[in-house]
């Protein structure tokens, strides 16, 4: 099975969450991205994510002034995270199940950042579809249910 | 105020309800797009749109086979449409009270589609921030500047501070106003009436 780190994008770009709105839409238009990692203030602090949904959902369409607003009033913190080592099936079911659209990769430090876009653009789901069963089976290769009968 | 028509992508690509899934995967991977519109039965057939999101959440969090599977099946039809005349503001309120992140622009025909990313990257709500309903809300603070006047006085300080609000809100409308027209009441009066007196122009 394909794993979160294989499709995962490495470049990641982080903010601190006192910056205001304007700056973090300034980040995200010069290098093209559609979320920003919000800096740890301490290694014990959670990462938070701060993503153009939210900056659309609650700066724009309220018509509030980026230049007057701050990141860590509309950051999602702390932010679901996902292991390298996740396949990318559980990726996409972690993401329907919460609703979200992307996260951090994180094992220890903030190694990418993995979204909808990459199971689609990058994962094998269209030529290998696995159910349930399958995934089961893969992790289980002992179980009875697994067994292959030649 | 900038219009969805100003900030859309004209660059638009449609699928049939009838295709599979990993057809449309196919499509999106080789335009780079994050959605697809589906194409309409008739004339009086609605709009639906097919996005990654539903892809990943309905088909690839299952493992469903995308050969198998088809774009009526996890399609949203009909979908929310946006006029182009709409005000960025407004599609950017109308995003977040519906919870969409893109929409097709819709006049008659198939215009274009517009995103959240469009909204961040080409309107310019960073520049100059719009505050909807402005109208409403001056009429809210100058019935709120009326009562506190009725109650503390009309010399307290909480009755001059409610009015310098009431001003503030009404030089942002102004402000919004001039970008529509420039003209003042007094130079459309004075074009109507060149002769009147108000309309006398003094020259050295």
């Amino acid at each position: 099975m394909m794993q979160a780190r294989e499709i995962m994008t490495k470049s990641v770009v982080t903010i601190s969450g006192s910056a205001t709105v304007a700056e973090a839409v300034k980040r995200m238009k010069e290098k093209g991205l559609r979320a920003l990692i919000v800096e740890r203030r301490s290694d014990s602090d959670p990462y938070g994510i701060v993503t153009e949904t939210d900056i659309v959902y609650k700066v724009a369409a309220f018509g509030h002034d980026p230049k007057q607003m701050r990141v860590y009033e509309i950051m999602t913190k702390p932010c679901v995270v996902v292991n390298p080592n996740l396949g990318v099936e559980y990726v996409a079911r972690l993401f329907a199940t919460t609703r979200i659209r992307r996260a951090p990769v994180v094992q220890r430090e903030l190694l990418g950042i993995i979204s909808t876009s990459d199971i689609l653009n990058k994962s094998d789901f269209v030529d290998k579809p696995k159910s349930e069963f399958e995934l089961y089976c893969e992790e289980n290769p002992s179980a009875l249910e697994a067994r292959i009968y030649d | 105020m900038l219009t969805a028509r100003d900030i859309m992508t004209a660059e638009v690509a449609t699928i049939t309800g009838s295709a599979t899934v990993a057809e449309a995967v196919k499509v999106m991977k080789e335009k780079g797009l994050r959605a697809l519109i589906v194409e309409r039965r008739s004339d009086s057939d609605p709009y639906g749109i097919v996005t990654e999101t539903d892809i990943v959440y309905k088909v690839a969090a299952f493992g469903h086979d995308p050969k198998q599977m088809r774009v009526y099946e996890i399609m949203t039809k009909p979908c929310v449409v946006v006029n182009p005349d709409l005000g960025v503001e407004y599609v950017a309120r109308l995003f977040a009270n519906t919870r969409i992140r893109r929409a097709p622009v819709i006049e008659g025909k198939l215009l274009g589609i517009v995103s959240i990313s469009d909204i961040l990257k080409k309107s310019d709500f960073v520049e100059k921030p719009k505050q909807l309903y402005i109208e409403d809300r001056i009429e809210v603070a100058l019935e709120e500047a009326r009562a506190i006047c009725a109650e503390k006085g009309a010399t307290s300080p909480e009755c001059a501070a409610a009015w310098d609000e009431v001003e503030e809100l009404q030089a942002a409308a102004a402000d919004k106003r001039r970008e529509k027209k420039k003209v003042s009441s007094l130079e459309a009066y004075c074009a109507e009436n060149p002769d009147a007196l108000e309309c006398r122009i003094y020259e050295d």
